[in-house]
């Protein structure tokens, strides 16, 4: 198809028509579209796909089970080196009581990512996997992006879909689409994230997955380095993939954040923030939820995503270490949720991780103590090791340290 | 009626000059369609400013120990704040910091009312004393408190000074549109007060789990202080009180002013994140044009 750019009209009147937008389109709406336009023309989009004006979102809790990561990507703040006093793992049991924490507000799911801890072979994923189904077994596990299932491959030197196939007999549910930044390799090399994972590797990782019958989510991190026409490939990207294996369920954007990081520099404003994630639903006509970061912007612009081609308002976390470890502190729990749900003239209901409706709030149907800060995955000065770890062959010199007998 | 055609009605009624009738305004009120009411506010808003968005750094002063120290930085406006126990102690206060050049505005109108005795005539006196040490205008005029606003302003008028703005304490629910609507009757003079800031300020000081206003309110009282407010040329948000994403989420729907931009700047984030540098990126990423302005709404830049 020829990318002839066209006026904005033009542009907004194909879009509005139900056309799909090529690069050149989506890069002048971006350019020249008033917000209030792309505004407009996201919440048709997204009041055609959705039109019983639903707003979705999930209770679960972000556990980041390890900080120690080899990756040392620039605009991480959360990530502490192998041998670092900081560094952490999360022990099963405390695993295990976070769980109970997260069911006994109604939540059904943890959300399971951490860094490319040399120290941690696949077996101990597996191990973990299984302990959670043994005694939750009808707990879901959305777990593990990209780039830890290639660290994962590179660790056993085993394939890809080898390592998918074990996680999945393991208790996997889904895969969420983290680490995905920009995918651009220029973008990468930048950001220090191209040996992570390049974007073909990323998007291979995601192919695999999907063809394996999971379904996942899929991210941008953007306001860093890249160009607006870098954003947009994103997006491109993203699409062709979902038009080859439909195993996207939700897109989700947010800004990067910049406190702590050695990148640093600034984050992308609020406003910019509204014309992404409105560009993202008109850009991807085929991925069915858009959801709102409330968690990067705050509540009130999270709120105004729903605007914006939103459709959900992402989870009620309950826990949250990466971005906070940049500076963004932003806490709703379910009642708030859904106060800003309704408030916006939309319907409030329970989500899985594969968007199948659950239900309407549990806050409507028992007492749930309200929950004002996220948890943090350890109390600061925690340094303890989790007894099980010994039973993992460490690689690192630190690692073989931290798990010799005292 | 299509939404288009309700946005075009309004649109051409309130460019000939048209006001909001109750029942249009009972609709907008309770609208979640941002995109109606934030074409309508920002249309009203750029005929009045074209793409100006104004701001402006401010040092505040505490009237009980004001000191040159407390300047510092690159402040366009000195804001003394607190209530001031006398006449006489506003009047020194304002002496300490005034005459650097940097416009000194200072006091809630209600405040300077009370020690004058709650008497009109003598409140012009106090005003008349405060404009010789040096004030350029009264910092705020708070709408709760302050029940006859228009002989309170009238008496700033005759000191020869003005009230740099209006502000709302902490109405919630239908009480803040009812404040936009009490200030949008008020019978002021022209260029009697500079801008109204239609958040109340009290919301961003409460507690965790509070039931704060949403976004959508927010923005929908912004908008709708724009289209109904025309006796005040400014909307103004507050930088510091309702935070970036919010202030600037605001110019969308009709604010072009920013308030309380801190003067200090302690460089800890590097030349990129000062204060100074976010507001105008801000400013321009919502597609309007930074100016900066000092405490008596005067370009700075110029």
């Amino acid at each position: 198809m020829t990318e002839n750019p066209r006026g904005v009209d033009a542009v907004a009147r194909k879009v509005s028509g139900g056309g799909r937008l090529n690069r050149a389109e989506a890069l002048t709406l971006y350019e020249q579209a008033s917000t209030h336009l792309l505004g407009r023309l996201a919440g048709e989009a997204r009041a055609c796909r959705h039109p019983s004006g639903i707003v979705t979102y999930i209770i679960d809790r972000n556990v980041n089970y390890t900080n120690v990561c080899v990756a040392r990507c620039n605009f991480c703040a959360f990530y502490r080196p192998v041998g670092s006093d900081e560094g952490y793992v999360v022990g099963f049991d405390e695993l295990f009581r976070k769980i109970d924490e997260t069911i006994a507000v109604g939540g059904e799911q943890l959300l399971l990512q951490g860094g490319h801890n040399p120290d941690l072979p696949l077996e101990w994923y597996e191990d973990l996997f299984r302990a959670v189904k043994a005694r939750y077994p009808s707990f879901r596990l959305h777990a593990l992006s990209p780039p830890e299932i290639i660290h994962l491959s590179h660790l056993s030197q085993l394939d890809v879909p080898l390592i998918i196939r074990r996680l999945m007999d393991a208790g996997l549910d889904s895969i969420p689409g983290g680490g995905a930044e920009i995918l651009v390799d220029r973008v990468r090399r930048e950001l220090n994230c191209y040996s992570k994972a390049s974007t073909d590797e990323w998007l291979s990782v995601m192919r695999d997955a999907h063809r394996a019958g999971l379904r996942t989510t899929v991210t941008m991190m953007y306001g860093t380095v890249e160009h607006l026409d870098e954003r947009i490939e994103h997006l491109m990207r993203v699409r062709e993939l979902q038009d080859e294996t439909g195993g996207f369920t939700a897109f989700i954007a947010w800004s990067f954040q910049p406190s702590n990081t050695k990148r640093g520099g600034t984050e992308a404003t609020g406003v910019e923030y509204l014309r992404t994630l409105a560009l993202a639903r008109l850009v991807l006509d085929n991925v069915e939820n858009l959801q709102a970061s409330w968690v990067t912007q705050g509540g009130k612009v999270g709120q105004l995503s729903l605007s914006y081609g939103a459709n959900d308002m992402g989870s009620v976390m309950i826990e949250e270490n990466v971005v906070r470890a940049a500076g963004a502190t932003f806490c709703m729990d379910e009642l708030e949720i859904v106060r800003n749900i309704e408030n916006a003239g939309f319907i409030p209901k329970r989500r899985n991780m594969h968007y199948d409706v659950l239900g309407d709030p549990i806050v409507r149907q028992r007492d749930v103590p309200r929950m004002t800060t996220l948890a943090e995955a350890r109390a600061a000065g925690d340094h303890s090791v989790p007894k099980e770890l010994v039973q993992y062959r460490a690689r690192t010199p630190a690692g073989k340290r931290a798990r010799a007998p005292r | 009626m299509s939404d288009e055609v309700v946005l075009e009605e309004l649109r051409a009624g309130l460019a000939a000059g048209g006001r909001l009738d109750d029942e249009q305004l009972r609709v907008l009120a309770s609208t979640t369609d941002l995109f109606l009411l934030g074409t309508l506010a920002d249309d009203v808003r750029r005929a009045r400013h074209s793409e100006a968005t104004t701001f402006v750094r401010v040092a505040k002063v505490p009237v009980q120990r004001p000191a040159w120290r407390e300047i510092k930085g690159q402040a366009r406006e000195i804001r003394v704040t607190g209530v001031p126990e006398s006449p006489e102690e506003a009047e020194a206060a304002v002496r300490v910091v005034a005459g650097a050049g940097v416009p000194v505005t200072g006091f809630a109108l209600h405040d300077l009312l009370a020690v004058s005795g709650g008497d009109t005539a003598a409140l012009e006196r106090s005003l008349t004393g405060l404009r010789a040490a040096g004030l350029s205008a009264v910092s705020e005029l708070v709408v709760e408190r302050t029940p006859n606003p228009e002989p309170a302003v009238s008496a700033v008028v005759a000191a020869g000074l003005a009230v740099a703005r209006v502000t709302i304490h902490e109405a919630c629910g239908d009480a803040r549109l009812g404040c936009v609507r009490a200030v949008a009757g008020w019978s002021l003079p022209a260029r009697a007060v500079w801008a109204f800031a239609p958040l109340p300020r009290a919301d961003a000081a409460a507690e965790p789990g509070a039931e704060l206003p949403t976004g959508y309110d927010d923005v929908r009282q912004v908008a709708l202080a724009r289209l109904l407010v025309d006796n005040i040329d400014s909307i103004q948000v507050d930088w510091a009180l309702h935070g970036a994403k919010l202030a600037q989420v605001a110019l969308m729907f009709g604010a072009d002013d920013i308030d309380a931009l801190p003067a200090v700047d302690t460089g800890k984030l590097g030349p990129r994140r000062t204060p100074l540098e976010e507001v105008r990126r801000n400013i321009r990423a919502a597609s309007f044009v930074p100016v900066e302005r000092d405490g008596c709404f005067e370009d700075v830049t110029r």
